[in-house]
C-alpha cells in the first residue's frame, strides 16, 4: 500500500496542473484562480471522475458548481456566447476535463498505474480523511473543486476462530 | 491527405480536430472513429494516411487496436493524443510500432513537432 496522497502531493501542484489543464482545453488565458483558505468550501453541481489504480488506488474528481457547467462547455466547444450546450455535450466535457486531470495527476503518483474511464454522477467520495487531496478553485466567478482521494479499505475481518 | 482521430469523447474528437487546423493542417481530410474498435475497421475501410488515437477507450483500447494493425501487416502511421504520458506508456507504444505520443493537454506547436515529420 503507497503513502496516502497528502504524502505524495499538494494542493499547490494540484492547482498548478489544473490551471495548465485549464490553459490549453478551456482556453488561452482563462484562469483558474486557487480557492482561499485552508478549507474548500462545498461545491454544488455535477461530478466526473476517473480511477488510478497501482501502487496508489483512488479517485481524482472534478465538481463544477452548477452555474458553471454550461459556460464551460461553450467556452470548451467554443460555441457562442447564447447557444445552449446540450446535456450530452456538457457531460463529455466534465468527463474529458477530469480524464486529463487524472491524467496529469496520475503522472504525479508512484507506477505503474492505470487510469479508468471517465465517468459523470454523484461524485463516489466519502469524509475527508488523510488520504484525501482537495482544493478549491474559480473560474469566471464559478466554483470548481478538484478532489483526489484513496480507495476505502474493506474493514479489517475480526475473528475469534482459531487457525488449524 | 486523409487522418483518423479515434477518441471516445466527441468533445476531445473535436478539439483534435481544431487543434490540427490551428497547427496548419487545414488541407487534411479528417474521419473520426468512436473506439478502437472503430478506428480498426475504418483503417480498412478510409485507408487513412495517419492514424492519431486516445489510449484509454471502451471495447477495444488504443494499444490493442494498434497492436491488432501490427498484426494484419498493416502499416499505417499511428500516434497517440492521450491524458498520460509516463515513460512506460511511451516505451510501450513505441515498442507496438507508435511513431509518437501526444500527452494532453496539448498544443498547435505540440501537433507540428510531431506530425510535420510524418505528413511531410
Amino acid at each position: 500500500m503507497s503513502a496516502p496522497i497528502t504524502a505524495l502531493l499538494d494542493g499547490e501542484t494540484v492547482t498548478a496542473v489544473a490551471g495548465e489543464v485549464w490553459s490549453a482545453l478551456v482556453g488561452e488565458g482563462e484562469l483558474l484562480l486557487p480557492g482561499l483558505g485552508p478549507v474548500a468550501p462545498a461545491v454544488d453541481g455535477p461530478s466526473a471522475w476517473v480511477t488510478v489504480t497501482g501502487p496508489w488506488d483512488g479517485v481524482v474528481v472534478l465538481t463544477c458548481g452548477a452555474s458553471g457547467t454550461a459556460d464551460l462547455t461553450r467556452s470548451v466547444l467554443q460555441l457562442d456566447d447564447d447557444e445552449q450546450p446540450t446535456a450530452e455535450d456538457v457531460d463529455d466535457v466534465l468527463r474529458e476535463l477530469a480524464n486529463i486531470l487524472g491524467g496529469n495527476v496520475k503522472s504525479l503518483l508512484p507506477g505503474p498505474s492505470a487510469l479508468g474511464l471517465p465517468e459523470t454522477g454523484p461524485a463516489p467520495l466519502r469524509a475527508e480523511d488523510e488520504d484525501t487531496c482537495r482544493v478549491s478553485a474559480s473560474w469566471r466567478g464559478h466554483d470548481l473543486a478538484i478532489t483526489i482521494q484513496g480507495a476505502s479499505e474493506a474493514p479489517a475481518h475480526h475473528t475469534t476462530e482459531v487457525p488449524k | 491527405m486523409k487522418i483518423l482521430v479515434a477518441d471516445d469523447s466527441r468533445v476531445m474528437r473535436q478539439i483534435v480536430v481544431r487543434t490540427l487546423r490551428q497547427a496548419g493542417y487545414d488541407d487534411v481530410d479528417v474521419v473520426e472513429a468512436e473506439d478502437g474498435a472503430d478506428c480498426l475497421a475504418k483503417v480498412g475501410s478510409e485507408s487513412p494516411d495517419l492514424v492519431l488515437s486516445d489510449w484509454n477507450m471502451p471495447n477495444m483500447t488504443g494499444i490493442e487496436c494498434l497492436r491488432a494493425l501490427r498484426a494484419q501487416g498493416s502499416a499505417v502511421p499511428f500516434g497517440f493524443v492521450t491524458s498520460e504520458g509516463s515513460p512506460e506508456m511511451r516505451e510501450t507504444a513505441s515498442d507496438a510500432g507508435a511513431l509518437f505520443l501526444i500527452a494532453k493537454p496539448f498544443t498547435p506547436d505540440t501537433f507540428r513537432d510531431a506530425l510535420d515529420a510524418v505528413l511531410a
